[in-house]
């Protein structure tokens, strides 16, 4: 990337805005994460913009986090209307940068990309392409493509699937997926059955049905430049698990077999932007991809406590840095997640109500003593 | 306080309590003002006066460009292609022929559509004769007529070779099958299945006979089909299967029809993203179609044969977005629950698809007011008649309109004749002028096919009438 | 209001209830004694506003009335409904 490109300003005054800042302690957004990992470094002086899509999204209230917040439309609304509101919070703020964090978003934010871009708000994105050939239902074919292993997976529109599966051999317990979000580990037909009925509910057809595999889980985060390259990965191994599945501790190891994967898959995509990469290190030390996320994990600070602030190192590709100053990989650094209550005053909660965007501290501070 | 004395708009005054985990001002905000005034650039004011609601309104220009952009697809990347018009899909007299002008076959699946097609004046020759029911008299009819007959099922095969005998002809059929491409559930009700070998069967059974002659393999996999690699795998699977016939028995297969399911600019309810987004452009249907057919199909070049004819039978990604519905509202109403409600005069009647697609739903005037969840009921005393569960629109009161699009795909085929008549459809020429494709029903039109039989012609006979019909023995005497 | 609550039987909110209510301009109102939050619409917001400096129900629907140019028989009836459906809520 050319230093050149960019004359304006430094990623270090950069306004950005981060999607995903849902905090519900068992499976929290990334995008609080992502301030944080930016709030928190020595050189930014900038300001960050949560993007929220719900009043009890936290980090719309979380001004050591987001500078100011605005509600934004349901992905499923579509580019329009995003685009719409975008830009009306856009001529409040004056916006430079956008970091999406949720799967169901980026197909949006994908098409909008050369319109955010003529108002000057860049992203580092995937493509459509590239974001499909990576999407669950697409999953095992790339990985042949890329040799590497896949538990073998299945798209599904019907449920009758279960009553027969163990005859073909899809024993359980197995794990049903859906498109976007939501992984459950089911032991009968009837689980199957029922949570395939959840799943259809929220995030529609297909529902992804995979074999399980046993072994260690496995995480990476890393960005990709575009080019091909995977800057900075920084890999976790889950060390206790939510109801979820979702980590709620783990530790930074380096596992030189995963790096390789994730770097075929880099290459293989030509990857351009955050990305996790979820395998699972079976017993027999092959490595499995399980998923590939097309945005940071939320547990993302961690990149920031050894040394490779990735959501950093995006705005420093957007703005031209070459040096991304990321230090060794190291192992060893642990996160536990913890929950902790957010104060909101009744003011906060009904200007995000009524006007769906936070009110500035100064305003709050007036009507608080007015009151 | 000044404002007190502002003007308000009027609405009841109404208030809603906050639901934790569901609040979003923005969250399915539209865009300000989303009205049209117009459909297919005629004024809706117009059309309503002139022609009544609710109202069909279909594009003449669009289902053109369609067809001619989905043709043009296929033909630069393969060649030669026939389009099955899928008769089921809206057959309107004026329908079909605008598909005809254009070059397309008629793809029937019942007797009814094939002796429509005919009455059309379609040649046998360019007629698809699909479906798992087709009577002796309309199968004697087709093959006689030299129609291109699709086999569903063995009895039908036997049906056929009999019949073949009875007029001493050896007729062409085109085999249905089915398999499963593992993309989506496979339709396997219909045609002859290949994994289980009753595919192969019935090819042993057209080669042993001297009346039948197999040139062309058929397979329809489904609908609203959202991978166009399922296609990849279809033409794949069926190449291989055409391969292993042409090297085993002595057949040429000359027709390869991959049946209709690509998707419209639609919102099916189950799917959560918005069509702009899930909804694959045609190109890459054709992609994925035509380099799986020119690779499963080179064995045929090398040996100097021709590559079979492609048929698609595309039918709702031609026709969807070519029609719209437009109706009034006869009332507003709150729901106990808070959310705004309106009663239309279409309903799941006129608008069957309503019951699986979330359709765009359009106000035809600029509105003040805020935009809130409202449900949409259509006219029937049906708890199940909803046109929309939930949609953002302003306020609406009686007598306002709305656009329901794209509705062009199998509703003017599956609406029911339920409690009310069945309004006009009328379509817009190219040159911008309109006319009734399908007069509205009246009285006469629902009577028509009723019988009275004497003794029941008087709803209220008088006694002296009764007693008549009582001493003739035409009604038994009540105790 | 008394009047209205013996002929429907349903539950009217006292004034002394109502002036609990916070109720700001944009129409959220907070109940600080059960933690509830609602929206108001703008009809609804200058009804709860002379509720809660005492008019009467005449004296609101027909000052909601001439403040929308609607007939006042719709105004009153529609006043109604919204006193009852605050009864539901408080
Ligand atoms: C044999 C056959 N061909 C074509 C079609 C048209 O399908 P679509 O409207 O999904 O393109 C159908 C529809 O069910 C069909 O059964």
């Amino acid at each position: 990337m050319k230093a050149t490109r960019h004359k304006g300003k430094s990623w270090q005054n950069y306004k950005v805005a981060v999607t995903g800042i849902n905090a519900r302690a068992e499976n929290p957004g990334p995008g609080c994460a992502v301030a944080r990992c930016i709030q928190e470094h020595p050189q930014f002086k900038g300001s960050i913009i949560g993007l929220g899509y719900d009043a009890l999204d936290a980090g719309l209230y979380a001004r050591h986090l987001c500078n100011n917040s605005y509600l934004i439309p349901y992905p499923s609304e579509g580019e329009e209307a995003l685009l719409y509101r975008l830009s009306q919070i856009h001529r409040a703020e004056g916006l430079d940068a956008i970091i999406p964090c949720l799967d169901s978003e980026l197909q949006n934010f994908a098409r909008l990309k050369s319109e955010l871009q003529l108002m000057g708000i860049s992203m580092l994105i995937p493509t459509r392409d590239q974001f499909n050939l990576r999407a669950k239902n697409h999953l095992s074919t790339f990985c042949e493509s890329i040799d590497v292993h896949a538990p073998e997976s299945k798209a599904l529109s019907n449920p009758s699937f279960f009553e027969s599966c163990e005859k073909e051999g899809w024993k359980y317990p197995l794990i049903v997926k859906g498109l976007f979000y939501d992984a459950y580990v089911v032991h009968s037909a009837f689980e199957a059955k029922t949570v395939f009925a959840k799943l259809v509910s929220t995030w529609g057809y297909p529902v992804l049905v995979q074999k399980l595999v046993i072994g260690d889980e496995l995480n990476l985060a890393a960005v990709g430049d575009g080019k091909g390259n995977m800057l900075g990965a920084v890999t976790m191994r889950k060390k206790a698990l939510t109801e979820k599945g979702k980590a709620w501790a783990g530790v930074s190891i380096v596992d030189e077999g995963l790096t390789k994967v994730a770097e075929r898959i880099v290459a293989g995509l030509n990857w351009r932007g955050p990305l996790e990469v979820e395998v699972i290190k079976g017993y027999d030390g092959k490595i499995y991809l399980i998923e590939i996320n097309p945005r940071f994990p939320s547990w993302i600070y961690l990149s920031h406590a050894v040394g490779r602030n990735l959501p950093v190192a995006v705005l420093k590709l957007l703005s031209g840095v070459a040096e991304l100053e990321l230090s060794e990989p190291t192992s060893g650094t642990f996160f536990i997640r913890h929950a902790q209550e957010l104060i909101v005053t009744l003011p906060e909660f009904e200007t995000v109500l009524t006007e769906g965007r936070l009110a500035p501290q100064m305003v709050q501070d007036q009507i608080i003593r007015s009151a | 306080m000044n404002n007190d004395t502002k003007k308000l708009v009027w609405e009841p005054p109404f208030i809603q309590p906050h639901r934790m985990g569901e609040i979003n001002k923005f969250g399915r905000a539209r865009l300000h003002d989303n009205s049209k005034s117009s459909v297919y650039g005629v004024s809706v004011v117009e059309l309503l006066r002139r022609f009544g609601s609710p109202l069909f309104v279909t594009s003449e220009k669009q289902i053109r460009t369609n067809l001619r952009n989905t043709k043009k697809a296929f033909e630069r990347r393969y060649g030669s292609v026939v389009h099955g018009w899928s008769y089921k899909t809206n057959y309107i007299s004026a329908v079909c022929n605008i598909m005809h002008q254009e070059g397309s076959w008629a793809e029937v699946v019942s007797a009814f559509e094939y002796e429509k097609a005919r009455a059309l004046g379609v040649p046998a020759s360019k007629i698809i004769f699909n479906g798992p029911n087709k009577p002796k008299f309309i199968l004697e009819r087709a093959i006689a007529e030299g129609a291109q007959i699709h086999v569903d099922h063995l009895d039908e095969l036997q049906l056929i070779e009999s019949i073949a005998k009875d007029q001493d002809k050896v007729v062409a059929v085109v085999l249905r099958l089915n398999f499963d491409t593992g993309y989506t559930e496979p339709w396997s009700r219909f045609g002859f299945n290949i994994e289980s070998g009753q595919a192969h069967q019935a090819t042993k059974m057209i080669a042993l006979s001297s009346h039948l002659n197999l040139t062309g393999l058929h397979s329809h996999i489904g609908t609203f089909i959202l991978e166009p690699r399922a296609y990849a795998e279809q033409v794949r699977i069926m190449c291989k299967f055409m391969r292993e016939l042409e090297s085993n028995e002595d057949f040429c297969i000359d027709t390869i029809d991959i049946g209709g399911g690509f998707a419209s600019q639609n919102a099916l309810q189950s799917v959560y993203l918005p069509p702009e987004q899930v909804v694959p452009p045609i190109n890459e249907y054709a992609d994925a179609i035509c380099t799986a057919l020119l690779e499963g199909t080179q064995y045929r070049r090398q040996i100097g044969r021709e590559l079979p004819r492609l048929i698609f039978e595309s039918g709702r990604a031609i026709i969807d977005d070519a029609q719209s519905l437009i109706c009034t509202v006869v009332g507003t109403k709150r729901l106990l629950d808070g959310r705004r409600a309106a009663i239309l005069d279409a309903g799941t009647n006129l608008l069957f698809t309503a019951y699986w697609y979330n359709h765009q739903v359009h106000t035809t005037k600029a509105s003040e007011g805020t935009v809130a969840d409202t449900v949409l009921y259509g006219p029937l005393c049906m708890n199940i008649d909803v046109m929309r569960h939930s949609v953002q629109l302003p306020p609406l009161s009686q007598g306002d309109n709305l656009v329901f699009s794209p509705v062009g795909a199998y509703n003017n085929t599956q609406w029911m004749q339920f409690i009310e008549y069945r309004p006009n459809v009328v379509l817009v020429h190219e040159n911008g002028e309109c006319s009734v494709i399908r007069m509205c029903e009246d009285l006469s039109v629902m009577m028509q096919q009723d019988r009275l039989p004497e003794h029941l012609s008087m709803p209220f006979p008088d006694t002296s009438a009764m007693a008549r019909m009582i001493n003739s023995g035409t009604i038994a005497r009540r105790s | 209001m008394e009047e209205l609550l013996s002929r429907t039987g349903g539950k009217v909110p006292s004034r002394e209830r109502l002036s609990q209510l916070a109720v700001s301009e944009t129409g959220f109102i907070f109940d600080p004694q059960t933690g509830q939050s609602f929206s108001v619409n703008p009809t609804g917001l200058v009804v709860l506003d002379l509720l809660k400096r005492g008019s009467t129900l005449d004296v609101a629907s027909s000052s909601l009335a001439d403040r929308c140019g609607t007939p006042a028989e719709i105004a009153s009836s529609s006043v109604e409904a919204f006193i009852l459906q605050l009864g539901r809520y408080l």
